[in-house]
């Protein structure tokens, strides 16, 4: 556990530093760091708006909990794999991605965690939100990353 | 100012015909036959039989009885008296398909369907096909043996006057898109000939021609070819073959095309929800009919407004995906004339009359027209 937040630490603190400094947007604060590990996702409250916070391979995306395609909560929806199958994979179905793909629990829509784009229509996307982590606390900006 | 009565929409553009027929009757093809296959054409062309309905050879099943008053039942059994009845159409070219052998594909008898594929093809080379005519052909494909038809199309690629490869698609089995089925697209591809989906009433045990529940004709007409063409296109979707196939150009013909934007919504849908189970389809599936898939007009759609069809074709990219047929001599034809109440531009009648085909199936523009060009040049 630990060990996982050191890692989330350590990521979020790369994120951090390759953000923009200073004035800017006002960042909410949504829990420590310690509950966001690898690997896992949560829905967190920020003013009107829930946003699912996802710790994609250390790295933290959080992402607006409204589907581009009927609304729906898509934020909680299961993560998996992008599942792939052309020239490049010999035509043979490939899973790759794990633990990077949305899957929204309505329609099954899928979305790249990592842009928000969808894997189907790749103009639909979702809306991402600036997140990074301060003195151990997570803090989510609802003025997009 | 005199008008030429059958040319009055298209005068002055190339009119090109994507869907003829020609009278393949057994006795017409026993010569061009393997034997021992071709003892039973001989048999056959003695027999006697219906309109486009010869068991063993054409078998429609057909439940209905002969319409009281009767029914057109007219048929092209050469090919200067296609050309003469073309002419008087206002039609430049046509390809050639089928009559009898429409319901190739319901013939369960490998051996004998491999050698009256090889009949026909031979046939169709040696009686139809001639320089100047305007008369080109598709070759038939056997979807009862792949392997085999996928040589069949590379010997005739090349052939002049071979513009197109007929998949024979009433009663298939199962439907195109099967994975069996992939030589014959590979080569129809690697031949860069374009593939033409072509159905027909028939009432058979296999998806989707069990409607024998209809009670007359009126009810089998109007379900059989629009459900042939989507189950198949869906068919062709779900397996991928757009992508696996890039430059596979794909034609269906003989249902309208007011099938397509419905077919094409529901794809594109169920392609976002079900992305997962077609990987292959990375793009919606409607940008792939935008892009390997063309529609022909036949039977034409009749709304009350005509406006209301050049809508419809504009979901799924309008004129150039449309492609003029006639269906010439079958019951259900068009007239080219009767293309002329749709609300289109010049350009977009252009296109749907004949210049997309002549793109599609690489045709030169006839010597009227070239011609003409020089005249006013
Ligand atoms: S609302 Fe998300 S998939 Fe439909």
């Amino acid at each position: 556990m630990s060990g996982n937040q050191e890692m989330a630490e350590r990521a979020s603190e790369a994120e951090t530093k390759s953000q923009q400094p200073a004035s800017t947007p006002v960042d909410y604060p949504v829990g420590p760091a310690s509950d966001f590990p690898p690997g896992s996702h949560r829905i967190v409250q920020v003013r009107t708006q829930e946003v699912g916070v996802f710790n994609v391979n250390g790295n933290l995306h959080a992402l607006v909990n409204v589907c581009p395609h009927q609304y729906g909560p898509v934020c909680d929806g299961p993560v998996g794999g992008e599942m792939r199958c052309n020239a490049s994979t010999g035509w043979k179905f490939q899973w790759s991605r794990d633990g990077e793909i949305l899957i929204c629990p309505w329609h099954g829509l899928e979305f790249d965690l990592t842009t928000g784009r969808c894997l189907a229509p790749k103009e639909m996307r979702l809306r991402k939100c600036k997140v990074n982590v301060v003195e151990g606390e997570v803090r989510v900006s609802l003025t997009g990353g | 100012m005199p008008v030429q009565s059958n040319r009055v929409a298209s005068d002055g553009m190339v009119v090109v015909d994507c869907d003829i027929h020609v009278n393949d009757l057994p006795e017409f093809l026993a010569p061009h036959c393997e034997m021992p296959w071709r003892k039973s054409l001989e048999i056959l062309g003695a027999a006697p039989r219906r309109y486009l309905d010869i068991p063993g050879y054409a078998p429609s099943f057909g439940l209905h009885p002969p319409i009281p008053g009767g029914h057109s039942a007219r048929s092209v059994n050469t090919p200067q008296a296609m050309r003469d009845e073309l002419d008087a159409l206002g039609i430049d070219y046509g390809i050639l398909l089928p009559d009898h052998l429409l319901l190739f594909a319901t013939l369960p008898n490998i051996e004998y369907a491999t050698a009256l594929s090889h009949a026909y093809n031979r046939w169709l080379v040696a009686q139809w096909i001639q320089a100047g005519s305007g008369l080109y052909g598709a070759i038939m494909a056997c979807p009862q043996n792949p392997e085999d038809s996928a040589k069949e199309i590379e010997r005739y690629a090349g052939t002049p006057g071979i513009c197109s490869v007929y998949l024979p698609t009433a009663g298939v089995d199962p439907l195109w898109g099967a994975r069996r089925y992939d030589p014959i697209l590979a080569a129809a591809e690697a031949a860069d000939l374009p593939v033409i989906l072509h159905s027909v009433t028939v009432t058979s045990p296999v998806f989707p021609a069990q409607i024998n529940q209809f009670e007359n004709h009126f009810g089998r007409q109007v379900i059989g070819h629009a459900f042939s063409m989507m189950a198949n296109l869906v068919s062709i979707m779900h397996t991928g073959v757009p992508a696996r196939y890039p430059k596979l150009k794909i034609v269906f013909t003989e249902a309208g095309v007011s099938w397509v934007p419905c077919m094409m919504w529901r794809m594109d849908r169920y392609h976002q929800e079900y992305r997962r189970t077609v990987p292959f389809l990375e793009e919606r599936p409607s940008e792939y009919m935008r892009r390997q898939m063309w529609f022909a007009t036949q039977p034409l759609d009749e709304p009350v407004n005509p406006k209301h069809l050049v809508e419809t074709m504009e979901h799924y990219g309008g004129a150039d995906r449309t492609l003029f047929a006639s269906d010439w001599p079958h019951h259900d034809f068009d007239h080219p004339r009767g293309l002329a109440k749709l609300p289109l531009t010049q350009e977009q009648r252009r296109k749907i009359m004949g210049e997309n085909a002549l793109g599609l199936f690489k045709l030169p523009m006839p010597n009227r027209l070239s011609k003409r060009e020089i005249h006013s040049a």
